[in-house]
């Protein structure tokens, strides 16, 4: 298998479980996911030689149920943005058949839909966060990539629930979501709609939104009524989570101080110059970028920080509002302006995302579908985004839109 | 001070809570263990770990607001205090700023001229405790150890509004809060152990002014004392200062108790407050708190109260039978042996607890039982030895473990009251000391005393000091 791909590679895999619903399934998880003996390096200088104590509660499930776990892939910074990140080209490359990543801003779902298959984030609070090294604690999430809905099911059911070690997982028992796909038979809904998020077009070119007129059609086609949904401060998202996201990544990172584990730099006359110069040495320039901007706000404009929070709130409520007469939004995972070129700036890595951070910070549950905004910049993917806790429902949606011998390709 | 400036001081008290476990981890909350012993890796928050919240330290900290008479709010949230020292292992520091868990308390306290003074708590929240730092030299190169096992120890800050005038009163505020705390079964409350740390916030102004002057916090206090004494200082230093045409300046002073005086300390940085998005919102019912107030033992005001109703103690003695939750016990297991409440009272303010502080031991695990101790009193009671016997009997129910009736025994304290026995001491007494009965007859009441402690002493002690001195007026006559 390639370095390039892992990071890790695990010598000698474990014998999966008997008989689990994952048997004989490979998986990989980004190196920001802790294996119990893995170096768990999260793709920064600040965890350099960090052995992970303990496996993620989303490892230990998904070998519990006889997921091989090959290896880690190499993730961007932390988790931030999708620069060096490999997870979809283990999938696209057939190392794997389900990888994990962190999702801060959407990574999962566009790495997904640049490499063709499926991603999805699940509502926040079903996965557990135990485990993962993230940036943005009120909006990571772990995402699971995969060529087959199938697999995304599976995986899905063997990961969530419950788990006393998040304490951000919420009350609600899982058996209350339980619908659509992989459920019970019967419990499927016989009619779906979905609202078109108007605003989300803007970011496509002619060529774009072409295609996606296409891929409405197709939906419509296969049962999903549509209705055009108007969500005016859908600009608001990328605003509200770029002030709440650095804020909590400056604190995330505190603990990053270079004495306990991670990167030390030598030489220092006392412990002020040895945080100054271990922090200084270990982050990525865009990564610090986006800690001094959280800075800034915790110190200089905490208002800024407060009124970004009451945005949140009713940017929620928002979300909640446009779902009143809808199952679910569609929108495009990518818009065609996201560069190929890897992101030099905060602002840049917030470019390739503004669909995709919306679910992130409402935390609703999105996917993304290959195969039905083909252009030239690569596939755009087709975001399905439900309300909080509607998880199986996107999946059935998905169902349908697939005939099921074309589904993977 | 000049007599036209007042001191306005606020306090600030940290108080750990004596939860078996830290806030937000299963590592044992215990003093004295070997370093860096009590750690995993949530305390020294390793990558990936999050906080999960202790419900005993809510339950806790809940039973320390409501002993201090605070209004319980019904959410209540952690935030993250920013700042960056090699105490805090992950930059921030979770504390409840924006929504403390407490607001509104209050103590009376007994003031110097013995009115009463209300003293208002500002508000009270949680927090976890940083690490410890221990600065040692390894050869010559100076050395910062870390030891995590306090790190993330339950605690909360009890922040007064500034009604303090004076240091009596901010002595006075602390005993009665330490014990209002210990009754709430909360904390050990020990400034010398560390599990109550006070700072106090010092500003002077001309008397009868409303406004509010720039305060110095002074830091570094181990006994309630010492707070008294720094607070002192302080409030002559500012009214010195002010008197020179010195401004003062925000900033603050460490107690050198050894020199008796404050010392400026480097500036402090103050980071900001933002809210933790991993500790979910705390969300108290009215059942639940019902439940805690439920939970709440009886406290020293309504005990002493109590007391006096329901055992006819007088004033001091209540509050003195009140004014510890391990003392009321006792006394009222003592009590419940049908001895007489206000003799126990006063033998166990009286002898009882000088004799334990002069061993050095502790009412719990004293050897005196409840039981023991009422036995003694009972033979008191019932003149089977006097008041004298009754001291030595206690001394040596101390040592032995023995019963008071097996200690009478060993040792013959049993009172002699038999009249005749008595009778012919008396004359024997009076014989060998014609003087003295003379001067009495002469009117020289002394000689009465000289003349009982004779007989006493001739009895061994053992003469029933009530007949006796009947026996010798008699005689006398
Ligand atoms: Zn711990």
């Amino acid at each position: 298998m390639d370095s390039k791909i892992f990071s890790y590679i695990d010598p000698s895999p474990p014998a999966p479980a008997d008989g689990g619903a994952l048997s004989g399934k490979r998986a990989a998880v980004q190196s920001s996911i802790s294996v119990k003996g893995w170096p768990t390096e999260a793709g920064s200088r600040a965890l350099e030689g960090f052995i992970a104590l303990e496996d993620a509660t989303v490892v230990e499930r998904l070998r519990a149920a006889g997921a091989i776990l090959a290896g880690n892939t190499h993730t961007g910074e932390l988790g931030f943005g999708l620069a060096g990140d490999t997870a979809s080209q283990a999938l696209k490359n057939g190392l794997v058949d389900v990888t994990l990543m962190t999702d801060t801003l959407g990574e999962g779902r566009v790495a997904a839909a640049s490499a063709g298959v499926f991603g999805f984030k699940p509502s926040y609070g079903r996965v557990s966060r135990f485990g993962l090294v993230g940036l943005v604690p009120s909006m990571d999430c772990c995402s699971i990539l995969g060529k087959s809905l199938d697999d995304l099911a599976a995986f899905l059911e063997a990961v969530e629930g419950h788990d006393d070690r998040d304490p951000s997982m919420g009350d609600t028992p899982l058996e209350a979501f339980r619908m659509g796909r992989g459920s019970s038979p019967g419990s499927e809904r016989s009619s779906l709609s979905a609202g078109v998020v108007v605003q989300s077009l803007e970011s496509l070119n002619a060529g774009g939104r072409k295609v996606f007129e296409e891929a409405l059609r197709r939906v419509e086609k296969a049962g999903i009524a549509l209705r055009e949904v108007q969500c005016e401060d859908f600009d608001l998202f990328r605003i509200v989570h770029n002030v709440i996201g650095s804020v909590e990544a400056s604190s995330s990172c505190g603990k990053f101080d270079g004495v306990r584990y991670g990167h030390c730099a030598a030489g220092a006359k006392n412990w002020n110059e040895m945080y100054l110069r271990s922090r200084g040495e270990s982050f990525g320039r865009v990564l610090k970028a986006y800690l001094f901007q959280g800075a800034y706000f915790q110190f200089e404009n905490y208002p800024a920080f407060e009124r970004a929070c009451s945005l949140r709130a009713k940017l929620a409520q928002a979300g909640r509002k446009w779902l009143d007469g809808v199952d679910m939004m569609i929108l495009p995972t990518r818009c065609a302006a996201a560069h190929d070129r890897p992101a030099e700036t905060v602002e840049q890595v917030y470019d390739i995302f503004p669909l995709t951070l919306p679910a992130n910070v409402t935390g609703q549950p999105a996917l993304t579908l290959p195969g039905f905004l083909p252009t030239s910049a690569g596939d755009l993917g087709l975001q399905l985004v439900g309300p909080a806790g509607g998880d199986r429902l996107l999946l059935e949606a998905a169902g349908r839109l697939y005939p099921r011998t074309e589904e993977a390709r | 001070m000049t007599t036209d400036h007042e001191a306005v001081i606020g306090l600030e008290i940290h108080v750990q809570l004596n939860c078996p476990t830290k806030m937000f981890c299963d590592c044992p909350n215990r003093a004295g263990d070997e370093p860096n012993q009590n750690t995993c890796p949530i305390c020294l928050w390793l990558p990936g770990n999050l906080p999960r919240f202790s419900r005993e330290a809510l339950e806790k900290a809940t039973l320390a607001c409501l002993a201090l008479n605070c209004d319980i709010q019904k959410e209540s949230a952690f935030d993250q205090k920013v700042y960056y020292y090699p105490d805090l292992p992950k930059g921030y520091q979770l504390s409840q700023f924006h929504h403390p868990l407490a607001k509104n308390g209050w103590l009376n306290i007994t003031d110097a001229d013995g009115g009463t003074k209300k003293i208002r708590i500002q508000k009270i929240h949680m927090e976890e405790d940083v690490a410890r730092l221990v600065h040692e030299k390894e050869g010559r190169t100076s050395v910062s150890l870390v030891d995590f096992n306090r790190a993330g120890a339950p605690l909360v800050e009890i922040v007064t509004q500034p009604d303090v005038r004076t240091p009596h009163q901010a002595m006075e505020f602390l005993r009665c809060l330490r014990s209002q705390l210990r009754y709430s079964g909360s904390s050990d409350c020990s400034m010398e152990q560390g599990t109550m740390r006070v700072d106090a916030n010092v500003s002077l102004r001309p008397r009868g002014s409303d406004q509010m002057n720039t305060k110095v916090e002074i830091k570094n206090m181990n006994s309630i004392r010492h707070v008294g004494d720094a607070i002192a200082y302080e409030i002559t230093r500012q009214a010195n200062s002010l008197k020179a045409g010195e401004p003062i300046v925000l900033h603050t002073r460490l107690w050198d108790p050894d020199n008796r005086v404050t010392t400026a300390m480097r500036g402090k940085f103050e980071g900001p407050c933002v809210p933790d998005p991993s500790v979910p919102r705390i969300v108290v019912d009215d059942a639940w708190l019902e439940e805690m107030r439920r939970a709440l033992p009886e406290m020293p005001d309504k005990k002493a109260a109590r007391f006096m109703e329901q055992y006819g103690l007088t004033a001091e003695e209540a509050s003195m039978m009140s004014a510890e939750r391990e003392l009321s016990e006792y006394f009222e297991a003592v009590v419940e042996h049908k001895t007489s409440p206000r003799l126990a009272a006063q033998w166990i303010s009286g002898q009882l607890l000088p004799l334990l502080k002069e061993r050095n031991a502790v009412l719990p695990e004293s050897a005196v039982t409840p039981e023991c101790f009422a036995g003694l009193l009972l033979m008191l009671a019932r003149e089977e030895i006097n008041a004298n016997a009754a001291k030595e009997v206690l001394k040596r129910l101390q040592e032995s473990g023995d019963t008071p009736e097996e200690i009478v025994a060993q040792c013959g304290f049993r009172q002699v009251s038999e009249a005749g026995e008595l009778e012919a001491l008396v004359d024997r007494v009076l014989a060998e000391n014609p003087s003295a009965v003379e001067n009495f007859r002469k009117g020289a009441s002394k000689a009465m005393g000289f003349l009982m402690g004779q007989a006493m002493q001739a009895s061994g002690g053992k003469a029933n000091p009530r007949l006796l001195k009947e026996i010798m007026t008699r005689k006398l006559q």
